[in-house]
C-alpha cells in the first residue's frame, strides 16, 4: 500500500534557478471523466513516499515535489488510479487531470448484496439484469420481467387465482427444495426465495410493490458459491434487487409512466349453451322422477317445459361477461436527484393504481423515498427512506359461481330488477335453490386491506485504505396493514340463520417490525500484478416480530348501514384473534477469493448461522462452499485468438440451507385449557409439541458451468449443469395417534434433484457503435427430482391422496415430487361402457384397485424456456419472447370434474361442454367418456392425463428512444417510449379450465419516460 | 491486516455465543415449556390440566364412562329406530369398523395418548427441574402424574388389548414412559401390564405421605386456603385410588395375591372412616335430594363442571323421541334387582331406590341428576374408581373358590339394605357389578375379564357369546397408517 513519490511544479508558477534539493509547486483540478465535475478527496501522493495531499471541496490541489524526475499518484476509491511522471518540464499538464470510475463498476459487476465482484472473475452461477433489460420485457413488476429473462426462475400459475393482482405468486429459482405439507402448515413457502432489497432482506410483497422504474439492477444468485454468504436461508437462491442511486449533476427530474389495459382470457372456458345444458341434463336423469310418482313426473315434465320454453325464447345467458372489466392500470414515478460530489440526494414519488380484469379488484400503491448519499473524504453515510401506503380491494364473487351458473337462467327479472335466487323450489319440493351471483355481487359486501409502513436503511462506508473498507450497515421496517371483509346480512350464505346471526364483519389487523443490522469489512488488492486477493468477513443479526390481532362481529340488520358498530354481537362462542411470532437470527460471514494473473480463480465462503426457530440442540448451524474457474481465454496460448473475448468454466459446492419455518416448532408450547376450570382453578394442557432436535434443512448443491463470448461479442453463451440434494428434509409428518401429536415436524429423507439450464444469445447483426443491433435469445431449462430414505414418513399422505378425488402427488423413495400417480387406464371398454384398468402386473380388470397407482406422467416438463428476439435500430427497437414447455402432462381437472363426476348437485351447475359429447352409449361405443351418470363415481385415472405443451406468446414490445437533437427541441433531457403487450397468444395440446377464482389477463402497456 | 481479521473473528465467536440468550426467544401468546414449568404453579396447572381434559367427551366425560363402553358392556336397550340408533346399533352389534365407530375409537385412543404425552413432559420436567416444591407436593405431583400414565394405558390396554386371561402375549399398544418424536414399539400385554404396575406401585410409593390417609378426602377446603392443591382427594388420584387401581389392575392381570391385598386395605382404610358408606336417610325413604353417587364411597372421581350433560344427554326421559339410555325391562325385574336368591336381586335395593325411576312401563337412570344444592360437589363428579368395587374385588380374590370371598359382598349387601345372599356364584358376582357400577363405564371390562356373555338381555340366547370379535377392538387406524 506504500508508493513511491515524486514531485512537480505547475507552468504558471514560478520556479527558483537554484536546482540542487529545490522543490516546485504543481497545481491543478481533479476532474470526473464522466461528467466534468470536480473530484473532492483525492489522494495526491508522491510515488514511493508519504508525502502527498488531497484535493479541496474544489477538486484543487497543491502538491510540494522536489525538481527532479518523479511520479504523481492520483488515486480514489471507485476510480481508477492516474500515474503520471513529471519530468521537470511537463508541470503545465498537471493543471487537470481526469480520473475516471473503475472500469469493474462500469462493466458486468456481480452484487451480491454483501460483496460485488467482477463477473470475470467471479466463480458463481448468476444473472444481472438492468434496468433497460426489465422494462424492455414487461412493465408490470421487476419478477415477472425476470420470468421471462432467466430460465432458472419460475413463476409458478395459479390456477386457482388467475392473474389476481391481489395474490402473491409462488416463486421458485431452480426448482423445488421442500415437501408439501409445510406451507399448509405454517403459511409460509418453504421454496421461496429469499429477497434482498439494497442489502437487506426483504419480502416478496414489497418486490412486487416496488415500482420496476426506481430498480437499477436484479442479480440472481443460483449456485453454492454465489448464495453461500447469505448461509442458512439461501438455499433457495437469491434474487439480489438494487434500486437507483441518485446522480449527480444539477437537479434533474424524471419521470417514467406506465398506461395499461388488461382483458380477460376466457378462452380457457369451454361451458355448454343453454340447449346443450337441458339436453345434458336431460340425459342426465334430472328431469325424471325415481319414485314413479306421477305427480312428481308431472312437476319436473313442466319444469323442463318451462326451461326450453326460455330457450326458444332465445335465452343463453353468458354469465362470464358478469363480473370481468377491462382493467385499466397507471403507475408513475416522478424522480428528483442531484447535487454534488460531497453530498447527493433523490427524492420520488410513485404511485400505482392496478386494476385487475374483475370488478372490485383493485391495487392502490403510493410510495415516497428519499435517497441521501453525504461522502466527506473517507467516509461516506447513505440513508435510504421509503414510505408506502397501500390499498387493496377484492371482488366478493368468485369467478368460479358465474362459471356455475347456468345459461337457461335469465340474469334479471321482468323488471330489470335481480332475483335473489335463479330458481327457488316450491314449498314440499325437496330441490336445491339455485343462487344467484349477481344477487351477491350487487349487495353491500366488501373485502379490502390497506398498508401502511415505511423502511429506513441506513450505511456507513470507511474506506480505510484503497484496499480496505469498513461498512456498517442497519434497517428498519415497520408495516402495518389492516384487512377488513364485509357480508351483508342478504347475502344468501345467511338465508338460514336467525336474523340476528346474518351479516358478518372481520377484521384482522397485522403488524410487523423488523430491523437488521450488518458489520462487515472488505479488502480487495491486487499483489505483484497477478495476485488478486478479496475477502470479505462481518456479522449479521436480525430480528423479525410479527403480531395479528383479529375479530369479528355478526348481527347486521341493513344492507345499506355498513359500520362495524351496527353490529349486533360477536358470533357465538368466538373469541379473538391474536397470535405473533418473534424469529431472530445472528451470523458471522466470511467470504474470500483469489484469482491468480485473472486466470485461475477460487472463492470460498464460510457462515455460522443462529436462528430462534431451531432447537437448542441445533440452534447454530455452519454454511460452507467453495467455487472455482478457468479463464481459458486469458491463456498465454489464446493470446493470439481473439475469437474469444470469455471463454470461462468455473464449478462450485456448498451447502446453503433454509429456514422459512414456522417460529415455534422447535419447542413446546402450552395452552389453558378453558372450556373447564375446577375446584383446584385453571389448568393448562399442551398445545403444540416442539422438536427441539430438529435440523435445519440443508441442501448440497453442486454446479458445474460455462461462460462464452466470442465471435466480436457476437454469441454469448451460458451453461450450467447442476445437482442438489437436499438432506434431510424438514416436513410435517402425521404420526400414530399412540405418539400423542397427530403430526410433528422432524427430519425425514431426502430430496435429489438433478438439472441443466442455458441462455443463448446471438447477435447476426451486431454495430453497437451504430446503434444497429440484432439479438437472437434461446433459453432452456430442465431439471429431474426425486425422493429418497423417505420410507413410510409420507404413508398418511399417500393414504389420504389415494383415497381422496384429489390429489396425484405420491411420496414414495425413487418418485417425483411432480410425478403424477393414478392407476393406468385402458380407455372405455365400447361393449360395457365401463373402464378398463390395466393392473400393476400389466393385466386388464374393470375393477379399480388404488394399489394399481404407477407414474402416469410428470407435470415438470422436459424442457422449457423462452425464445426471443429483439432488434435495436438507432431508437427503434422491437422485440418478442415465446414460452415454450415441452414434454410434461397434466391431469386435466377439467374432465375428471366438469365432464365425469357429475354428481346428483353438481349437475345444477354449468359444465364443459365435453361432459355431452363423446360421451359412451349403445350408439357411441367408441366414445372417450363414460356414459351420462349421475351417481357413478369416476376414480383418478390415466385417462385424464394429457401431454401439457404449450407455446406462450409472453411478451411482445416495441420502443423508441427519440434522438438528443428531438428531445432538445422539445425543450427536454431525454424521452422514450414503450409498448409491451404481454400472454398475448397462447396454443397448449390441453385444454383445462385455467383462473378458478379469478380469470387470467391478456395486458397492453404503453410506457413513457421523460428527463427534464 | 492479519490483526484486524483475527480480532473480527474472536468479537464475532463472542457476540455469537452471547447470542445464544438472544437466540432463545419465548411467544407471548402461547406458553413455553419453559416459562410455564418454570415455577410450582406451572407444574400444579399442567396436572390440573390433565385431570381436567380427562372429562372429555372422547374419554371418561362420555366415551369411556356412560356412552360407547357402556353401550359395548350391554348397559343399554337399543332401540329399533335406525335414525335414532343407527350408530348405537352398529356398536352393539360389535361393528368397530364401520366409518363412525372408526373414527370415534381413533378419537379417543388419540385423545388418551395425548394426556399420557402430557404426563410424560410432565414428569421428565419434573425429573430436571430446579424449582422447590413446597411441602411434599413434589411426591404428589409425581405419584399422580404416573398414576394417571398409568390408568391411561390400563384403560387403552383394556379397550385395544386381549382377552388378558387367554392371550397376554397378544402385541397390543404401546407404552409411552418418555415424550418422543419417534413412535414406540407396540408391546405384548403382559409387558404393558408389567409397566403399569411398575408405575402404579411408584406412584403408591410416592404418595405414602399423601394426607388422604390422615384426614381423608376432604372434600371442601377451608376459606383462608392459599391453594386447594391439598385438598378434595377424592378428586384426585390419591394413595387409595392407586391402591384400588392396584387391585382393579391386579385383578385384570390374574394376580389374585395382589387384587385381594391392595382391595382390602382399600377396605380397611375405608372402614377406618376415610371411605364412610353413604348415609342411610340420603337414600332410604323417599329423601328430597338423595346423593344418587353414594358420594362418600368415591375413591376417586373426576370434577366436570357441566356433568349434568351426562344425564341431559343420555338418560334423561324427556329426551325421547330421541335415544335415551336405559336397562332393559326384562332384564331389570327378573335378574338385577328382582328374581330373589338365585341373583341377589330385590327392590329395596338402595342402588334400585335412588337411581331407578319409573316413568310408564319403563324406569329410567338418574344416578347423574343433579343433586338441589346447584354448588355442591357431588354435581360435578364422575366416579372412577369406588368402594363398592373393592369389596367385590376382594370377594373374587380371596381364593380361587369363589365361595370363599361371600362374606365380602354381604358386608357390601348389608350397606345397600338388602339381605344377604346365601352362595356366591359368578353370575350373582356378575349382577352385584352391575347394580353397583352400572354406568360407570366398567361393565364391558367385567364381561371381557371374565370371558362371558354380555348380558344385554334376560333371555340368554340373545346376549352375545363372549369372543376376540367382540372384546378385542381393532387398533385405530391412525395408529396402524402412520
Amino acid at each position: 500500500m506504500r508508493r513511491y513519490l515524486l514531485i512537480l511544479i505547475l507552468a504558471f508558477s514560478s520556479w527558483t534557478a537554484s536546482a540542487q534539493g529545490s522543490t516546485a509547486v504543481l497545481k491543478g483540478t481533479v476532474i470526473d471523466a464522466a461528467d466534468g465535475y470536480p473530484l473532492i478527496g483525492v489522494s495526491v501522493m508522491l510515488n514511493g513516499t508519504k508525502q502527498g495531499t488531497v484535493t479541496d471541496i474544489d477538486g484543487s490541489y497543491e502538491l510540494k515535489v522536489p525538481q527532479d524526475k518523479c511520479e504523481v499518484v492520483f488515486s480514489y476509491v471507485g476510480y481508477d488510479d492516474v500515474i503520471k511522471a513529471y519530468t521537470t518540464k511537463n508541470a503545465s499538464s498537471f493543471s487537470r487531470i481526469v480520473m475516471s470510475a473503475n472500469a469493474e463498476q462500469l462493466a458486468d459487476v456481480v452484487v451480491t448484496g454483501v460483496y460485488e465482484r467482477k463477473k470475470k472473475s467471479f466463480t458463481g452461477a448468476s444473472a444481472t439484469f438492468k434496468t433497460d433489460q426489465l422494462k424492455a420485457v414487461g412493465s408490470s413488476n421487476v419478477l415477472q420481467s425476470l420470468k421471462t429473462l432467466d430460465p432458472s426462475f419460475k413463476m409458478m400459475e395459479s390456477t386457482q387465482f388467475g392473474s389476481n393482482p391481489n395474490v402473491m405468486p409462488d416463486i421458485e429459482i431452480r426448482g423445488k427444495t421442500s415437501v408439501a405439507g409445510i406451507k399448509e402448515e405454517y403459511g409460509t413457502d418453504p421454496n421461496q426465495p429469499l429477497f434482498i432489497l439494497d442489502g437487506f432482506e426483504t419480502t416478496l410483497e414489497t418486490i412486487m410493490n416496488l415500482n420496476m422504474n426506481r430498480v437499477a439492477s436484479v442479480t440472481i444468485l443460483k449456485d453454492a458459491a454465489s448464495t453461500a454468504i447469505y448461509g442458512s436461508k439461501a438455499s433457495n437462491g437469491v434474487v439480489v434487487i438494487e434500486t437507483k442511486a441518485p446522480a449527480r449533476g444539477r437537479l434533474q427530474l424524471s419521470y417514467k409512466g406506465d398506461y395499461g389495459l388488461s382483458l380477460a382470457d376466457l378462452s380457457d372456458y369451454n361451458l355448454m349453451n343453454s340447449r346443450e345444458k337441458l339436453e345434458f341434463e336431460t340425459l342426465a336423469g334430472v328431469y325424471k322422477d325415481n319414485t314413479n310418482d306421477p305427480f312428481a313426473q308431472i312437476r319436473l315434465d313442466n319444469l323442463r317445459n318451462e326451461r326450453l320454453k326460455e330457450i326458444e325464447r332465445g335465452v343463453d345467458t353468458y354469465w362470464l361477461s358478469e363480473p370481468i372489466r377491462p382493467g385499466f392500470t397507471h403507475k408513475h414515478n416522478i424522480y428528483a436527484e442531484g447535487g454534488e460530489d460531497k453530498i447527493r440526494y433523490g427524492i420520488g414519488l410513485s404511485l400505482g393504481n392496478v386494476a385487475g380484469v374483475m370488478k372490485d379488484s383493485d391495487r392502490q400503491t403510493i410510495e415516497g423515498n428519499v435517497d441521501l448519499i453525504y461522502r466527506a473524504g473517507k467516509f461516506q453515510f447513505s440513508n435510504k427512506l421509503s414510505i408506502n401506503w397501500l390499498d387493496v380491494t377484492n371482488p366478493t364473487v368468485s369467478f368460479a359461481e358465474y362459471a356455475y351458473a347456468n345459461p337457461y337462467y335469465r340474469k334479471y327479472n321482468a323488471d330489470g330488477g335481480i332475483d335473489r335466487y335463479l330458481y327457488y323450489p316450491e314449498d314440499g319440493i325437496d330441490d336445491y335453490p339455485v343462487a344467484n351471483p349477481l344477487w351477491n355481487a350487487h349487495l353491500n359486501n366488501w373485502d379490502t386491506a390497506s398498508g401502511f409502513g415505511f423502511t429506513n436503511n441506513f450505511i456507513f462506508e470507511w474506506f480505510v485504505t484503497k484496499e480496505l473498507r469498513f461498512r456498517a450497515k442497519f434497517g428498519l421496517t415497520k408495516q402495518d396493514d389492516d384487512e377488513q371483509t364485509r357480508l351483508s346480512p342478504q347475502h344468501t350464505q345467511f338465508d338460514d340463520m336467525g336474523e340476528t346471526e346474518k351479516g358478518l364483519y372481520t377484521h384482522t389487523q397485522i403488524k410487523e417490525l423488523v430491523y437488521e443490522g450488518d458489520v462487515a469489512v472488505t479488502f480487495g488488492k491486487l499483489f505483484a500484478k497477478k495476485h488478486m486477493v478479496n475477502a470479505v468477513g462481518g456479522f449479521n443479526f436480525s430480528n423479525n416480530h410479527r403480531q395479528i390481532y383479529g375479530y369479528s362481529a355478526t348481527g347486521f340488520t341493513d344492507d345499506q348501514f355498513d359500520a362495524p358498530s351496527f353490529a349486533n354481537g360477536y358470533p357465538v362462542g368466538d373469541s379473538p384473534d391474536y397470535s405473533e411470532s418473534l424469529k431472530r437470527a445472528a451470523s458471522f460471514y466470511i467470504n474470500g477469493g483469489y484469482a491468480y494473473a485473472e486466470r485461475y480463480l477460487i472463492d470460498f465462503n464460510y457462515r455460522l448461522d443462529g436462528a430462534s426457530m431451531f432447537g437448542t440442540g441445533n440452534r447454530f448451524r455452519n454454511t460452507w462452499s467453495v467455487g472455482t474457474g478457468w479463464n481459458i481465454h486469458k491463456e498465454p496460448f489464446m493470446k493470439d485468438n481473439d475469437f474469444f473475448s470469455l471463454l470461462k468454466i468455473r464449478g462450485s459446492i456448498g451447502n446453503p440451507g433454509n429456514q422459512n419455518f414456522s417460529a415455534y416448532q422447535a419447542f413446546s408450547t402450552y395452552k389453558f385449557n378453558g372450556w373447564m376450570t375446577n375446584v383446584f382453578g385453571t389448568g393448562v394442557i399442551l398445545n403444540a409439541l416442539g422438536n427441539a432436535d430438529l435440523a435445519w434443512q440443508e441442501t448440497t448443491n453442486y454446479d458445474i458451468g460455462a461462460d462464452l463470448t466470442f465471435w466480436g461479442e457476437r454469441i454469448n453463451m451460458t451453461l450450467d449443469y447442476y445437482w442438489k440434494h437436499t438432506d434431510p428434509l424438514l416436513a410435517v409428518i402425521t404420526t400414530p395417534g399412540s405418539m400423542g401429536v397427530t403430526s410433528v415436524a422432524m427430519n425425514a429423507g431426502s430430496q435429489k434433484t438433478r438439472g441443466w439450464e442455458t441462455s443463448l444469445r446471438v447477435s447476426p447483426i451486431y454495430r453497437p457503435s451504430e446503434g444497429v443491433i440484432w439479438n437472437i435469445t434461446f433459453n432452456a431449462t430442465s431439471a429431474k427430482s426425486e425422493y429418497a430414505d423417505i420410507g413410510n414418513s409420507f404413508a398418511a399422505l399417500n393414504e389420504s391422496g389415494k383415497s381422496s378425488l384429489v390429489g396425484t402427488t405420491r411420496y414414495y423413495d425413487g418418485g417425483s415430487p411432480t410425478a403424477i400417480w393414478a392407476v393406468r387406464s385402458a380407455g372405455i371398454d365400447p361393449a360395457t361402457g365401463k373402464e378398463l384398468f390395466i393392473k400393476k402386473d400389466g393385466t386388464y380388470s374393470f375393477t379399480y384397485d388404488v394399489n394399481d397407482e404407477v407414474v402416469v406422467g410428470d407435470t415438470q416438463p422436459k424442457v422449457e424456456g423462452l425464445v426471443g428476439t429483439s432488434l435495436y435500430f438507432k431508437g427503434l427497437s422491437v422485440g418478442c419472447y415465446l414460452r415454450y414447455r415441452w414434454g410434461g402432462q397434466v391431469f386435466n381437472s377439467s374432465l375428471f370434474q366438469k365432464v365425469e363426476n357429475i354428481g346428483t348437485q353438481e349437475v345444477y351447475n354449468n359444465q364443459d361442454k365435453r361432459a355431452l359429447y363423446d360421451r359412451w352409449s349403445e350408439n357411441n361405443r367408441d366414445a372417450y367418456f363414460k356414459g351420462i351418470s349421475l351417481v357413478q363415481r369416476t376414480e383418478k385415472s390415466s385417462r385424464f392425463v394429457m401431454d401439457d405443451n404449450s407455446l406462450v406468446g409472453e411478451s411482445f414490445n416495441v420502443g423508441y428512444e427519440f434522438p438528443d437533437k428531438i428531445a432538445r427541441k422539445m425543450r427536454i433531457g431525454a424521452m422514450n417510449v414503450q409498448l409491451t403487450m404481454s400472454d398475448v397468444f397462447r396454443a397448449t395440446s390441453v385444454r383445462v379450465e385455467r383462473g378458478i377464482d379469478y380469470p387470467f389477463a391478456r395486458t397492453v402497456t404503453m410506457s413513457l419516460g421523460i428527463t427534464f | 491486516m492479519k490483526r484486524i481479521f483475527a480480532y473480527m473473528i474472536t468479537v464475532a465467536l463472542f457476540a455469537l455465543t452471547s447470542c445464544d440468550a438472544w437466540l432463545n426467544v419465548k411467544p407471548y401468546d402461547k406458553m413455553s415449556e419453559e416459562e410455564l414449568l418454570s415455577t410450582e404453579a406451572g407444574f400444579i396447572k399442567l396436572l390440573n390440566g390433565i385431570y381436567i381434559e380427562l372429562n372429555s367427551d372422547m374419554l371418561y366425560g362420555a366415551a369411556l364412562s356412560v356412552e360407547m363402553v357402556e353401550i359395548m358392556g350391554g348397559a343399554y336397550v337399543i332401540g329399533t329406530d335406525n335414525s335414532v340408533w343407527g350408530n348405537y346399533a352398529d356398536l352393539a352389534a360389535y361393528k368397530y369398523q364401520t366409518d363412525y365407530w372408526r373414527a370415534r375409537l381413533n378419537e379417543t385412543w388419540n385423545k388418551a395418548y395425548a394426556l399420557i404425552l402430557n404426563c410424560n413432559l410432565l414428569l421428565e420436567n419434573l425429573e430436571k427441574t430446579a424449582v422447590k416444591f413446597s411441602g411434599d407436593n413434589y411426591r404428589v405431583i409425581k405419584g399422580e402424574a404416573l398414576a394417571l400414565r398409568a390408568m391411561l394405558h390400563f384403560d387403552m390396554l383394556r379397550l385395544f388389548g386381549p382377552v388378558y386371561s387367554h392371550n397376554p402375549q397378544a402385541v397390543k399398544i404401546p407404552y409411552y414412559k418418555r415424550y418422543s418424536v419417534t413412535p414406540n414399539a407396540l408391546l405384548t400385554a403382559a409387558e404393558v401390564a408389567a409397566e403399569i404396575t411398575n408405575d402404579l406401585q411408584e406412584a403408591r410409593i410416592l404418595l405414602a405421605n399423601d394426607p388422604v390417609r390422615t384426614s381423608g378426602t376432604m372434600t371442601s377446603a377451608p376459606a383462608d386456603a392459599t391453594s386447594t392443591f391439598m385438598y378434595y382427594r377424592n378428586l384426585r388420584l390419591n394413595y387409595f385410588a392407586v391402591t384400588a387401581l392396584l387391585a382393579r389392575s391386579g385383578l385384570y392381570f390374574g394376580d389374585m395375591e395382589a387384587a385381594y391385598d391392595y382391595s382390602t386395605e382399600v377396605i380397611q382404610a375405608a372402614s377406618e372412616g376415610i371411605f364412610p358408606f353413604v348415609e342411610k336417610s340420603l337414600v332410604i325413604g323417599s329423601p328430597d335430594d338423595p346423593d344418587r353417587i353414594f358420594s362418600s364411597e368415591v375413591i376417586f372421581a373426576l370434577s366436570h363442571s357441566q356433568r349434568n350433560k351426562l344425564f341431559k344427554g343420555y338418560y334423561d326421559p324427556s329426551r325421547i323421541p330421541n335415544y335415551v339410555f336405559r336397562m332393559d325391562n326384562d332384564l331389570m325385574s327378573n335378574l338385577i334387582y328382582g328374581g330373589g336368591a338365585s341373583t341377589g336381586g330385590h327392590q329395596d335395593d338402595y342402588r334400585y331406590r335412588v337411581n331407578w325411576v319409573a316413568t310408564g312401563a319403563n324406569r329410567y337412570f338418574y344416578k347423574y341428576s343433579d343433586m338441589v344444592d346447584a354448588g355442591s360437589i357431588q354435581n360435578t363428579m364422575i366416579p372412577m374408581i369406588r368402594l363398592g368395587e373393592m369389596y367385590l374385588i376382594a370377594a373374587e380374590s380371596r381364593s380361587t373358590d369363589l365361595a370363599a370371598g361371600i362374606g365380602y359382598v354381604n358386608q357390601l349387601r348389608s350397606h345397600r339394605g338388602v339381605s344377604n345372599i346365601t352362595s356366591l356364584t359368578r353370575d350373582i358376582l356378575q349382577y352385584e357389578y352391575i347394580r353397583e357400577m352400572y354406568g360407570e363405564g366398567q361393565l364391558f371390562f367385567m364381561y371381557k375379564r371374565m370371558f362371558t356373555p354380555v348380558l344385554f338381555s334376560s333371555v340368554s340366547s340373545r346376549n352375545p357369546s363372549p369372543s376376540d370379535a367382540v372384546f378385542v377392538l381393532p387398533l385405530p387406524s391412525s395408529e396402524t397408517d402412520n
